[in-house]
């Protein structure tokens, strides 16, 4: 299991109680160190007191300083153990995921945003860590205790990252996430890239398209052509949702699949085919909007949206329309909406991605594209109260 | 008990229909004295039903196939990269 051999059953009681009530188990990381019990015991008690009791600063920070800082090191047992640790306290394992990828991208407050910085930047760059560094975290309230935790905890990830390298030692748990991600954590929102997410094989599921990509890919130009028939309907959807027009939207289908075709010796498999495909008809989309000057920012912040409006609906107000005069509704109040929402909206609701497919199409994080989502929804919601409201239903 | 902001949060992973249960008795509890959220929840259900089931932005059957030659009569005139 690494390079040293496992010993079982040489922990302490005092060591072994505190990694079971706060891991569920024994980790290989203690266990791959057992011919030197009093070492383990000496890092399980500076454990237990500076992560796991209470102190200066949550343990949810503290946590989320060990994931940040362990991405830093590219490593991927840390984030497989406490993301499971996380999950015992509630935080859910796409949240912890998302720390570990890009903490900025994890709907995280601002200081906590300032703390994870400052981790991860004494973690890979502590050459040119500086007092204003420090100075940084005085700003977002931090006090000196609380500094004082967060650059042990940094150096406590090291130690322990460090242990884990060079003992080989393998995750307990299958982990989420496999290191190196290439795009992790870029300096600038600004400058991201929507990027092929990389899970172990154990999160993407097998892609049906698999053999038809492989034969295009040897030659089989023809091919192409059952690819197209098959995944037309998506693609023309989105763009139409995204562009507004469907002489516009036919024009970017095919430019879409063109690329497609074009880039598919570059498609690495790493999400499923279609997934890549519609990546790239939003992002041949987006392009013809964004010669619009209408177009407004897709990485601008998502402000806080309170619902107005709130007056109660019929039981089936659809039955006040025909099928055509809803059709026609619909689609005029979706395109008023932002387009940022509006993409995220048409995929999750009428594409009918899962939660997971459209993140990923987007280059979003699951809570990003999830407050997306809810703000699309609710935007139309309020937009249609004057076709349904039992005050206006049939009236308009 | 949670505020009208929580639910509202939570809102999204309500009408997905992905809540642990116990969110989910919370969520309901709220409910069960907010008229605001009440129709909030109430007319978002609906809006999404009303979406789903519209027929909007639909791919005209006429127009696919001739896509498909357009993009294919590109395809044939290039190689891949």
């Amino acid at each position: 299991m690494g390079f040293l051999p496992e010993v079982d059953d040489a922990l302490t009681a005092d060591s072994l109680t505190t990694l079971k009530r706060n891991f569920g188990l024994a980790p290989r990381i203690y266990r791959a160190q057992m011919i030197r019990p009093d070492l383990v015991d000496a890092q399980v008690r500076l454990l237990d007191r500076l992560l796991f009791s209470k102190g200066a600063l949550s343990r949810m920070q503290k946590e989320f300083i060990l994931l940040a800082v362990s991405a830093e090191n590219n490593n991927t047992y840390f984030p497989a153990l406490h993301c499971q640790t996380l999950q015992f306290l509630g935080v859910k394992p796409e949240q912890s995921q998302q720390v570990t990828i890009d903490h900025r991208e994890a709907s995280l407050p601002e200081s906590e945003v300032v703390l994870l910085d400052f981790a991860r930047k004494l973690a890979s760059n502590p050459h040119s860590f500086t007092e204003l560094d420090v100075e940084s975290l005085r700003k977002s309230d931090f006090n000196d205790e609380q500094i004082l935790e967060a650059v042990l905890m940094v150096g406590l990830t090291q130690l322990f990252n460090c242990i884990q390298m060079g003992l080989g030692i393998e995750p307990d748990f299958k982990p989420r996430i496999i290191f190196p991600l290439k795009e992790m954590n870029p300096p600038d929102v600004s400058e991201r890239q929507i990027p092929e997410p990389e899970f172990s094989g154990e999160f993407v599921p097998d892609d049906p398209d698999f053999e038809i990509v492989a034969r295009v890919r040897n030659g089989e130009t023809d091919a192409f052509e059952e690819l197209v028939r098959k995944h037309g309907r998506r693609v023309y959807r989105s763009l139409l949702g995204i562009v507004g027009s469907r002489e516009e939207a036919e024009d970017a289908l095919q430019d879409a699949f063109f690329k497609a075709f074009q880039h598919l010796p570059h498609f690495e498999g790493r999400s499923r085919f279609s997934t890549w495909l519609v990546r790239i008809a939003i992002n041949t989309g987006l392009q013809r909007v964004r010669s619009r000057k209408e177009f407004d920012r897709l990485d601008e912040d998502d402000e806080e949206f309170r619902p107005r409006n709130i007056q109660a609906w019929t039981e089936t107000p659809e039955d006040f329309y025909s099928r055509e005069e809803l059709r026609s509704l619909v689609e005029r109040e979706v395109m008023k909406l932002p387009v940022k929402y509006r993409v995220a909206l048409l995929l999750r609701d009428l594409e009918e991605l899962s939660t997971e497919e459209a993140a990923a199409a987007l280059g979003l994080s699951i809570p990003g594209l999830k407050a997306r989502v809810l703000r699309g929804r609710l935007m139309l919601r309020e937009s249609m109260v004057q076709y349904f409201s039992k005050a206006s239903a049939g009236k308009s | 008990m949670i505020s009208c902001r929580d639910f509202i949060s939570e809102l999204g992973n309500l009408l997905d229909e992905d809540v642990a249960s116990e969110i989910r008795e919370q969520l309901e509890a709220h409910l069960a004295h907010c008229n605001t959220c009440q129709v909030l929840y109430d007319s978002t259900r609906k809006t999404l039903r009303i979406v789903t089931e519209s027929g909007s932005f639909e791919y005209p059957e006429p127009i696919a196939e001739p896509l498909v030659s357009k993009v294919m009569d590109r395809v044939r005139s290039c190689e891949p990269e």
